[in-house]
């Protein structure tokens, strides 16, 4: 020390101020340092409704080419070959690494754990201040999805409601009516009733009311919830939820311990099943019609309302959101918009994938209608915009808190168990509220 | 000594300046590397489904706080080639240097704020402004306590190096801790141990200083010991000279004198016309005497009395005196124009003289009152001051030298230790000239 004050007292104190100024520079450099014109995106392929799909790449590539187009010096870099099931995985290793796409795709449940833990973008003031953008556009259910807390997260990019397939030729065999699509829980459970048979007398039923329904469809349809939207609660030992899960025990009564399963279905010996609208509209079309469903004629309808609900199902959203840490946020915004508010866009869903728009204006459009028709055969009624519209917009959406999914294994696999067992179902809900709870509130 | 002391300071602040770096690095590395062990075993969904939340860009961030770190040293180095003469300099270097710790604090999500502690003992050895150096102490103290991790999450996502410590195995676990909880102690200790450096030090001045006055004291004592013998030594040269004189003067003089009036004696009888030239001769030789007498008064006489009038002497007393000794005298002459004889003037000025000494040297007095007007055909002389005063009056060379002065004047003198003390003297006035 002593020696350096001797030979350059003075240098020396000016060498350091110069680097430290460098590292201020550097600082401030790597701050601002605007990066490449590259937009990523981060997507998967195949469909998020378990479905085939080919066609993933399509929607995207169409709106990446009017996009690039629409803001030259700009590209759009896609991920391709991650399969949805990897996707996840996918997704958080890059978020790890603060290396996540601008704009990406979340699953349904990756989204409020994404959120929570700060990596989506709060869209709040970006939907504020874009004047061109009017979120009343789109089913506010499927909006809905998109938010943790009451802030917006994401914004929803293709919606799947729930709809209950009927075989409509075990149905004209035994005579009854196609139910209206204001049916309840009561309608369905005396076709249920009158449906179930021993067809060939060897005393095993093999002729069934319905399959696949569980006891979250009846909660939705009775106008019940399972947990309050902060998350801090469950209301397992609410009427409505109670009174859903004995309606499901007496549907499964029916069957005297027999289990009815989706080969059943496929087979043609069940009246009714619960699908999506993405099952509907693939199935129901070339070359899937002819794998499946092909020995007997089928069609869907809304699901039945229970006694305090309506026609309810859930909606299954797939949403997008943009990266908390982007450095281009105004285009990612675009990009965003461009995939989940334009109707070109959105229009191609209906011909491209299999879910529906989120937009009110195409889903309810005579466009969508005509793109459903021409991929089924003639004869088959397609699901009108306007009942579609309707089933999307009251569909019933999952809150959105960090524990829902882990949560509502947990209370599926109890309420199972309860099903199962001849136990006192009002008790038993009420003891797994309070431990659903404390789960909740650990 | 105090320069090892200081010496040792120094370390203790390169040592902790060392210890925070090395645990912003230790962070920074730590989840660099789990970071990529999480993403190469296919972890990472399950572990973000186990955390608050996460840090940006851990490379970016390594990166970040390194430039950061250096920053900090380079600082550091910095202030030390400044000294201490540039203080608006260490300030400002004081200032960048808050605001780099802040800055990595905040990139590590609050995990880690022992960097404050940096700043703490930094500001202790560089701002020598005691209330700048409180002031800043609270405010960063302060700063400590909100900048708590556990507190700031309740409010804010922050990312928690603990869940990325719980990804190891258990083992591993309490190594990592182990290490961690080390450095945060080390850091504290470190910085206990440095204040303590810090107070010793200046414990160590304040001793200095104690000494330092220890020692002016004894010398201030010393001192007034020799002017009180230098005092001494005067009053002997004094007698000295006047024994000198008076032999020198009068006994010279009455020698001649005899030995003139012895020879009268001889020849009274056989030439009287002899004796009476002589006599003649005897009667010059004595009024030469008085001369020499006069002359040898007029020398011995105070310079100020000698040369002013007796108040204006007085006056310059009061003023010479208040000043040497930091004493306020205030002296009231009345309104006339008092005249005494040389001897009256003298013995005023001397009692005066005698008791503004004794006020100052053994009432220890603050205020001095000297008065000297005519009342009722008489002088009086009153010296009185706001000093510890004494129970008795004892009565010491001073005092018993003033009674016999007043009483040469035909005066009457008293003396008061009850409320400080107070002279009081009455001397009747003789107006007119004295004579031989």
């Amino acid at each position: 020390m002593k020696l350096l004050q001797k030979r350059g007292s003075r240098c020396i104190p000016i060498l350091l101020l110069l680097l430290f100024t460098a590292g201020i520079i550097f600082i401030i450099f790597y701050c601002r340092k605007p990066r490449s014109m590259v937009l990523e995106f981060g997507m998967f392929t195949g469909s998020n409704w378990n479905v085939a799909n080919a066609n993933s790449f399509v929607i995207i590539d169409n709106a990446i080419a009017r996009f690039e187009a629409e803001h030259p010096g700009v590209k759009v870099h896609y991920y391709s070959g991650v399969p949805k099931e990897e996707y996840s995985e996918w997704l958080s290793r890059k978020i790890l690494a603060g290396e996540e796409p601008d704009v990406f795709m979340v699953l349904g449940s990756d989204f409020d754990q994404f959120s929570s833990i700060g990596i989506m973008k709060n869209l709040d003031e970006l939907i504020e201040t874009d004047e061109t953008f009017d979120k009343e556009k789109y089913f506010s259910s499927a909006l809905s999805t998109g938010k943790y807390g009451d802030e917006q997260y994401a914004l929803p990019y293709e919606t799947v409601p729930t709809l209950m397939f009927v075989n409509q030729t075990l149905l004209t065999k035994e005579g009854i009516q196609m139910p209206e699509s204001d049916w309840d829980w009561e309608d369905m459970y005396n076709i249920c009733r009158q449906v179930t048979r021993d067809l060939d007398g060897d005393g095993i039923l093999d002729q069934f009311g319905i399959c696949n329904y569980d006891w979250l469809d009846a909660v939705y349809s009775n106008g019940g919830e399972i947990f309050q939207t902060n998350g801090k609660t469950c209301y397992l030992a609410e009427d409505t939820v109670i009174d859903a899960v004995k309606y499901t025990r007496q549907l499964n009564e029916l069957y005297q311990g027999q289990k009815v399963v989706r080969e059943n279905f496929n087979e043609g010996n069940v009246a009714f099943m619960p699908l999506t609208f993405a099952e509907y509209r693939t199935y129901k079309t070339y070359p899937y019609k002819i794998k499946r469903y092909a020995n007997f004629k089928w069609d869907c309808i809304t699901m039945p309302a229970g006694k305090d609900g309506d026609n309810v199902s859930q909606v299954d959203t797939l949403l997008m959101g943009i990266s908390a840490n982007t450095r281009k946020e105004e285009l990612a915004w675009e990009f965003l918009k461009l995939l989940t508010y334009d109707e070109e866009i959105q229009t191609q869903i209906f011909s491209h994938s299999q879910g529906a728009s989120v937009l009110r204006a195409v889903t309810q459009s005579a466009e969508m209608e005509a793109i459903v028709q021409a991929e089924m055969e003639e004869g088959d009624t397609v699901i009108s915009g306007k009942l579609l519209g309707k089933v999307i917009e009251e569909g019933y959406t999952a809150p959105q808190f960090k524990k829902y999914e882990q949560a509502l294994a947990l209370t599926n696999s109890e309420i199972g168990e309860i099903l199962e067992n001849d136990t006192n179902i009002e008790s038993n809900m009420k003891i797994l509220q309070r431990t659903i709870n404390s789960y909740l509130q650990q | 000594m105090k320069e090892k002391k200081e010496y040792y300071t120094g370390m203790f602040q390169w040592t902790l300046l060392f210890l925070n770096c090395m645990a912003v690095v230790f962070i920074c590395t730590f989840i660099y590397v789990t970071t990529n062990r999480i993403r190469a075993h296919y972890d990472a969904r399950n572990f973000l489904g186990n955390v608050m939340t996460i840090p940006d860009n851990p490379r970016m961030n390594l990166w970040f706080c390194l430039i950061l770190l250096g920053m900090l040293v380079i600082n550091f180095i910095f202030r030390h080639f400044l000294q201490s003469e540039h203080s608006r300099g260490a300030a400002f270097s004081l200032l960048a240097e808050l605001l780099i710790c802040v800055v990595i604090i905040y990139r590590l999500d609050f995990n880690y704020n022992g960097l404050l502690l940096l700043v703490f003992a930094n500001v202790i050895a560089y701002i020598k402004d005691s209330k700048a150096k409180m002031g800043f102490l609270l405010f960063a103290i302060g700063g400590y306590l909100l900048a708590d991790y556990e507190l700031l999450s309740i409010y804010m996502p922050l990312f928690n190096m603990m869940d990325y410590v719980r990804y190891y195995t258990f083992t591993s676990q309490q190594w990592l801790s182990c290490i961690w909880n080390s450095m945060i102690s080390l850091n504290i200790i470190l910085f206990v141990g440095y204040c303590f450096s810090v107070i010793n030090i200046q414990r160590g001045t304040i001793a200095e200083v104690n000494e330092l006055y220890h020692d002016l004291q004894n010398a201030n004592e010393q001192l007034s010991e020799y002017a009180d013998m230098a005092e001494k030594m005067a009053q002997t040269n004094e007698r000295n000279r006047i024994a000198r004189e008076i032999h020198d003067t009068l006994g010279h003089r009455l020698t001649g004198i005899i030995a003139g009036l012895d020879a009268c004696l001889a020849l009274v009888d056989v030439a009287p016309q002899e004796v009476k030239k002589q006599l003649g001769v005897l009667a010059d030789v004595s009024r030469e005497g008085i001369k020499e007498v006069r002359r040898s008064v007029s020398e011995l006489r105070p310079d100020a009395v000698e040369r002013l009038s007796l108040n204006a002497s007085i006056r310059k007393m009061v003023t010479d005196m208040g000043k040497v000794a930091d004493t306020q005298i205030y002296f009231d002459a009345g309104g006339e124009k008092l005249e005494f004889g040389e001897d009256e003037s003298n013995i005023i000025y001397r009692v005066i003289q005698e008791s503004i000494t004794n006020a100052i040297r053994h009432g220890h007095a603050g205020q001095i009152w000297v008065t000297l007007k005519r009342i009722n055909g008489e002088i009086l002389l009153e010296v009185k001051d706001d000093g510890i005063g004494c129970k008795e009056v004892q009565s010491g060379f001073g005092t018993r030298h003033m009674k016999e002065r007043i009483e040469m004047l035909g005066g009457t003198i008293a003396f008061d230790g009850q409320k400080g003390f107070k002279v009081t003297a009455h001397i009747p006035i003789r107006w007119g000239k004295t004579d031989d």
